[in-house]
C-alpha cells in the first residue's frame, strides 16, 4: 500500500467482520527510538493458530471471488522491509491483536498517510462498534474513545455530520500538538 | 511472442519454468506490490526487483505471462516454491528494467 493508514483500514475492517465490539488502534511513534508501531486489537471472534498462519499466507483468502488475499501479507512486508517486525496474536472467542513495528528512518519506510481520516471513516461506517484510538509521539499522546463520546452524546449517533466534524477537528488539533513540523 | 521466444531473444535465465508457451503482449514495470496488483496488464511481462512470496501472489492475481527479476534481484526460497506450485514463470537478468524494457518493446 502507498500509505500505512490503508493497511490500518484493511485490518480494522477484518475486526468488524470478526464481530468485534471494541477495536483499539494505537499508533506509537518515537524519533528517539527510531520506531513506529501500529497495533490493531479487537475483541472479535478470534482465530485458531492455523487460521493465523493462513492469513499471513498471500495465497489464502476467505473470499470466493479470487484465490489470493494480500491485505495482511502486504502489511507484514511493509514492516519487514524497514527492518521491523510483524505479529498476529489471536485466541478464539477472545480476539485478535495485530502489531506492525517499523524502523522509521529506513529508506523503504511507507508513509503513515492520513490516519486521522481513516479513524474518522471507521467510526462513520461502523457507528455500532466502539473505537479507541491512541496516538503517541515523543512529545505526548492523546486518545479518542467513542465509548466516552457516546456517554456525552446520549441518543445522538456517532455518524451524524456535526459529530463527525467534531471528531475530525479533535483528531487534527491533538495530532498537531504532538507531531512536530509539517508531517502528520 | 511467447515467453520462450522472449527468453531466448533477450538472453534471460530461467529461475522457475511455468507455461513458456504463454503469449507476452505487454510490459509492466513496478515494485510497489499493491500498486502493481491493480495495474499490471494481463499477459504482460512484469519487470521488478521484488522476488518475495507476495510477488508470486500479485503475478497470479494480475495474470501476467512472466516475472522478470531485473538487476539480479534475489528470489526467496518460499517464493520459488509458490511459483512452481502456481506455474508462474520467473526469469532473471543482470540488466536494469529500463534497457530491458527498451529491448522488449522492439519484440512485442
Amino acid at each position: 500500500m502507498r500509505e500505512l493508514s490503508l493497511n490500518v483500514m484493511d485490518v480494522a475492517q477484518n475486526s468488524v467482520r470478526a464481530q468485534a465490539k471494541v477495536v483499539t488502534i494505537t499508533v506509537a511513534e518515537s524519533d528517539r527510538e527510531d520506531r513506529l508501531t501500529i497495533e490493531i486489537a479487537d475483541d472479535g471472534c478470534g482465530m485458531t493458530e492455523e487460521q493465523v498462519q493462513q492469513v499471513i499466507d498471500p495465497f489464502f483468502t476467505t473470499r470466493t471471488t479470487r484465490k489470493v488475499g494480500l491485505g495482511v501479507p502486504l502489511f507484514k512486508l511493509s514492516a519487514e522491509q524497514t527492518g521491523g517486525s510483524f505479529d498476529i496474536r489471536s485466541k478464539q472467542g477472545v480476539g485478535t491483536t495485530t502489531t506492525a513495528s517499523y524502523v522509521k528512518s529506513h529508506v523503504d519506510m511507507t508513509p503513515l498517510g492520513d490516519i486521522n481520516d481513516t479513524v474518522k471513516l471507521l467510526i462513520q461506517c461502523n457507528p455500532q462498534i466502539d473505537f479507541v484510538y491512541t496516538r503517541s509521539t515523543d512529545q505526548g499522546s492523546f486518545t479518542l474513545d467513542t465509548r466516552e463520546l457516546k456517554e456525552v452524546l446520549g441518543d445522538v449517533s456517532l455518524d451524524t455530520p456535526d459529530v463527525l466534524e467534531w471528531i475530525k477537528d479533535y483528531l487534527e488539533e491533538n495530532t498537531q500538538n504532538i507531531v512536530g513540523g509539517a508531517s502528520t | 511472442m511467447t515467453v520462450k521466444e522472449l527468453k531466448e531473444k533477450l538472453n534471460l535465465k530461467t529461475l522457475v519454468e511455468g507455461d513458456l508457451d504463454r503469449e507476452v503482449k505487454d510490459c509492466y514495470i513496478g515494485d510497489l506490490l499493491s500498486w502493481v496488483m491493480g495495474r499490471a496488464p494481463a499477459d504482460s511481462a512484469w519487470l521488478t526487483v521484488m522476488g518475495n512470496i507476495n510477488s508470486i501472489a500479485v503475478a497470479t492475481l494480475a495474470d501476467v505471462s512472466c516475472i522478470i527479476l531485473v538487476e539480479k534481484a534475489a528470489l526467496d526460497d518460499n517464493a520459488r516454491q509458490k511459483a512452481e506450485l502456481h506455474d508462474v514463470t520467473i526469469l532473471t537478468t543482470d540488466e536494469p528494467a529500463y534497457p530491458l524494457a527498451v529491448s522488449l518493446s522492439r519484440l512485442i
